[in-house]
């Protein structure tokens, strides 16, 4: 059993090849999926300021909030696109000035995580899918995570799939959809402050950790509301 | 209310206990509060390979008015809690809840915002079942077990409990 | 945004907001029988604690507002406290009636984003696992779907043909459910001897089975009355609610992912993607039933091509390094590992310490994996920061989609064909809440 150096070098390779990220080419239920150049070129001609790129063979389209309702109008009406599915629709929290995520460092030893951004979004993505022609990309609009001013068109009047999506990236992350139908909180409880899911809250939980000094209470005498905050 | 609540303090009954005792022991009924996988397991425990039915179990009554056994399998959700609790109110007494599966028991591996870090806090439980999920086998262990209990208990201590 | 402090302004056209007092005022305004009945999340007939508020004109459902939430158990902001090679214990416990799905789906996001590929033989066995567990999968929707039209016996039999396949689960993973069996890289540790046997056996005793299913149920008048013509929901309008699987297959599109957007060798098997033009209860029924023989054909083809070599990935920054092995006193680590480890080189101790307590770093970037789950399109979009963390994990979830459309297909029915639409529907809270 040969042993490799622990530093992080690239210099190994390994046994099996890298997966080959090439799109699928099996046709759709009516024709064939264009390539990313192809779709590139395609919402470039309509959208001329977006912005594109290709990571692990996926493509992704970056847009501003204003355009987002008519980027989607078109790749859902569109031929050559023709998007019926609203696959997903999902937030990620990118918070503005040093983020890090330090609850392990005393437990775990691991390394600190840290992220350090001037401006914080939340950047929410759709991931549109066509049956028609088998091929898909992703569209990220970056909201600002500012209360007040995190908002975004809504797209169910579009895609009525969206409906539950909105609410729980809503729920979860703040971000309002304006337009939405019936914009409540679906998975927490309806009563609930804060929004779970953003990095600036916390994980909530019980102290576990063993200390010497410390015991945990048996339950009837715990305050669990006081560790949750 | 059950039958300990109406006799005077004080009085030893020993024949009539052991024999009110072994009847609640042999006759529980759960009550439905499958939440997640436990909740699976549960009602493979219901199945045919590890039969509940053997114990006069597998009549799982959906009305926790005709139920005293409330098999809390799976995790508890902030949300869920305020149902859980009303669920138990409905039951009549005597009753008893047996936790089931690291979630219901301690918050599980879930150690967050989300989930009650244990069942206890909302409920007594008589019983708690380790396991992620349990099997079938542990489950009825527990459930065995706390027929043993119930068969060797007292009217003072059911008396107590509330 | 905090809870509103007052209540909700209504509506014009159909909310009415009503405080006791003046009750009779608002009946007598309106003239029909419309009532509002809640049912669950406590109640046997719908799956798990899933919350229906249904509007009643007399017995006829005018619209039904599934309530959700009663299960969110913060899976996804878990898994941001964690290794990578610890998202699968997390993630399998989201579908809890098929986990190796959703561990399939996280170790396929994370092993594009390292951009590496798992070995012939962890891929091949990934497959037998998965679609045994599809079978199994199906098997509890059509025990539980039978038990809430009121046919036990249907939910024996169903449990206890599953039980058969979680034998074979537990004798490689080591568990019933839930197993965290793949990690990414691989498999955690090699299949045992017995693997191929097991298998063939498990093929042999299931279409007898199913057979007896078909014989009890097919015919039956009771259940093609229930089943047919209820639940109506067709292929664009599942489109539109962004439904997928058993629902857009039986609406009469055969769209699965295995073969228009193949991963793990699915594109190397034989095998059909059944589908039914009636768009009802019924024709979801056959679909999944036609799923089952298909997945034996699968697991049949699997198994011939089942290759000999490593189950994990042979990068030593990545591999778990778990050497397994059957010893004296049953399944432990493998004694000349730890001989080595121990005894012989302090650096492949300090990587498996490493590996064990830190976990690998993945590189920064986005993806989107989706694998066809038994419920439909179960998705992962994995973000990574290019630490030994998950940045985010989005799960996709079929039942969480699939919800929206018990609306659809329950208006116009009765309210006993409400319990039909959801087990037809086929969602599992865990995915639903997260």
């Amino acid at each position: 059993m040969s042993d490799q150096p622990t530093t992080a070098t690239t210099a190994e390779t390994p046994a099996m090849p890298a997966t080959d990220h090439a799109p699928a080419t099996v046709r759709g239920t009516l024709g064939s999926p264009l390539s990313h150049e192809a779709l590139t070129l395609r919402i470039l001609d309509r959208f001329p300021t977006v912005r594109t790129d290709v990571h692990r063979g996926e493509l992704t389209f970056f847009v501003d909030p204003g355009e987002v309702v008519d980027l989607l109008t078109f790749c859902r009406d569109d031929d050559d696109l023709s998007c019926a599915l609203l696959a997903d629709l999902s937030g990620v929290h990118f918070p503005a000035g040093e983020h890090v995520v330090e609850r392990q460092a005393s437990t775990t030893g691991w390394p600190e995580h840290r992220v350090s951004r001037d401006v914080g979004v939340v950047e929410v993505l759709y991931v549109l899918r066509s049956i028609a022609r088998n091929h898909w990309f992703r569209v990220s609009v970056a909201v600002s995570d500012v209360e007040g001013e995190s908002t975004v068109p809504t797209v169910t009047h579009l895609f009525p799939t969206a409906n539950f999506h909105e609410r729980e990236v809503y729920d979860l992350f703040g971000v309002v959809f304006e337009g939405h139908p019936n914009l409540e909180r679906i998975l927490m409880p309806d009563d609930w402050l804060g929004h779970p899911q953003r990095k600036d809250y916390p994980l909530g939980g019980v102290d576990i950790t063993y200390k010497n000094d410390k015991f945990i209470p048996p339950p009837d005498e715990r305050d669990i509301r006081e560790i949750v905050e | 209310m059950g039958l300990e609540n109406k006799l005077p303090n004080g009085v030893l009954l020993t024949n009539l206990e052991r024999f009110v005792s072994y009847s609640r022991s042999t006759s529980m009924w759960p009550a439905t509060f499958g939440l997640a996988c436990c909740a699976i397991e549960m009602m493979a425990a219901g199945g045919p390979r590890h039969d509940i039915g053997r114990f006069g179990m597998e009549v799982f009554r959906a009305s926790p008015r005709q139920a005293d056994l409330m098999i809390v399998a799976g995790r508890v959700s902030q949300k869920m809690a305020p149902v859980l609790r009303r669920i138990y109110d409905q039951m009549s007494d005597p009753k008893w809840v047996l936790s089931m599966g690291v979630c219901a028991t301690s918050g599980g591996m879930f150690n967050n915002y989300a989930l009650v870090q244990g069942v206890d806090h909302i409920v007594p439980v008589d019983m708690y079942v380790p396991g992620c999920p349990p099997r079938p086998e542990m489950l009825l262990d527990g459930i065995l077990k706390l027929r043993e209990q119930v068969r060797t208990s007292t009217f003072a201590e059911l008396a107590d409990h509330s | 945004m905090s809870a509103p402090t007052q209540p909700p302004t209504p509506h014009p056209d159909d909310e009415l907001w009503v405080e006791g007092a003046d009750w009779e005022s608002v009946v007598d305004a309106v003239d029909d029988q419309r009532m509002t009945v809640n049912m669950g999340p406590q109640h046997p007939s719908t799956h798990g604690v899933l919350r229906l508020l249904l509007e009643l004109d007399g017995e006829i459902v005018t619209k039904l507002q599934p309530i959700i939430g009663y299960l969110h158990t913060g899976i996804e902001k878990n898994a941001e406290y964690r290794a990578w090679h610890q998202g699968p214990t997390f993630f399998t416990r989201m579908d809890y009636v098929a986990p190796l799905f959703n561990e399939h789906a996280y170790c396929l996001a994370v092993e594009k984003l390292l951009d590496i590929r798992v070995p012939e033989r962890a891929e091949v066995a990934r497959v037998i696992l998965l679609e045994f567990n599809r079978i199994a999968s199906h098997l509890i929707w059509l025990a539980t779907g039978g038990m809430e039209l009121g046919a036990t016996t249907v939910m024996t039999m169903g449990f206890g043909l599953r039980e058969h396949i979680l034998d074979l689960f537990e004798s490689q993973s080591g568990l019933r459910m839930n197993h965290a069996f793949f990690r990414p890289g691989g498999i955690a540790h090699d299949l045992t001897d017995d693997f191929e046997a097991r298998c063939e056996a498990l093929l042999e005793m299931i279409p007898g089975k199913m057979r007896d299913f078909e014989d009890l149920l097919r015919k039956n008048p009771i259940f093609n009355d229930r089943l047919r013509d209820v639940g109506y929901i067709d292929a664009d309008t599942c489109l539109a609610y962004g439904v997928t699987g058993p629902i857009l297959r039986a609406a009469g599109v055969p769209w699965d992912l295995r073969k228009t957007q193949p991963y793990s060798g699915y594109e190397r098997y034989d095998f059909e993607v059944p589908t039914s033009d009636l768009a009802d209860c019924w024709g979801r029924f056959e679909v999944r039933i036609a799923e089952i023989d298909q997945s034996m054909r699968i697991i049949r083809q699997a198994l011939d091509q089942l290759p000999a070599g490593r189950v994990m990935v042979d990068d030593k920054h990545i591999a778990w390094p778990s050497q397994q092995s059957l010893g004296v006193d049953g399944v432990g680590n493998d004694p000349e590992y730890i001989r080595h480890i121990m005894g012989e080189s302090m650096e492949a101790l300090i990587n498996h310490f490493k590996l064990v307590t830190q976990g690998f770093t993945v590189p920064a970037g986005q993806v989107y994996v989706p694998v066809e789950s038994p419920r439909g399109e179960l998705g992962y979009a994995v973000t990574s920061a290019g630490t030994n963390k998950p940045y985010r994990v989005h799960v996709r979830d079929p039942s969480f989609v699939n919800l929206q459309a018990a609306d659809v297909m329950s208006r116009g029915g009765s309210v006993s064909d409400v319990i039909v639409v959801v087990a037809s529907l086929d969602p599992i809270m865990g995915g639903v809440d997260r």
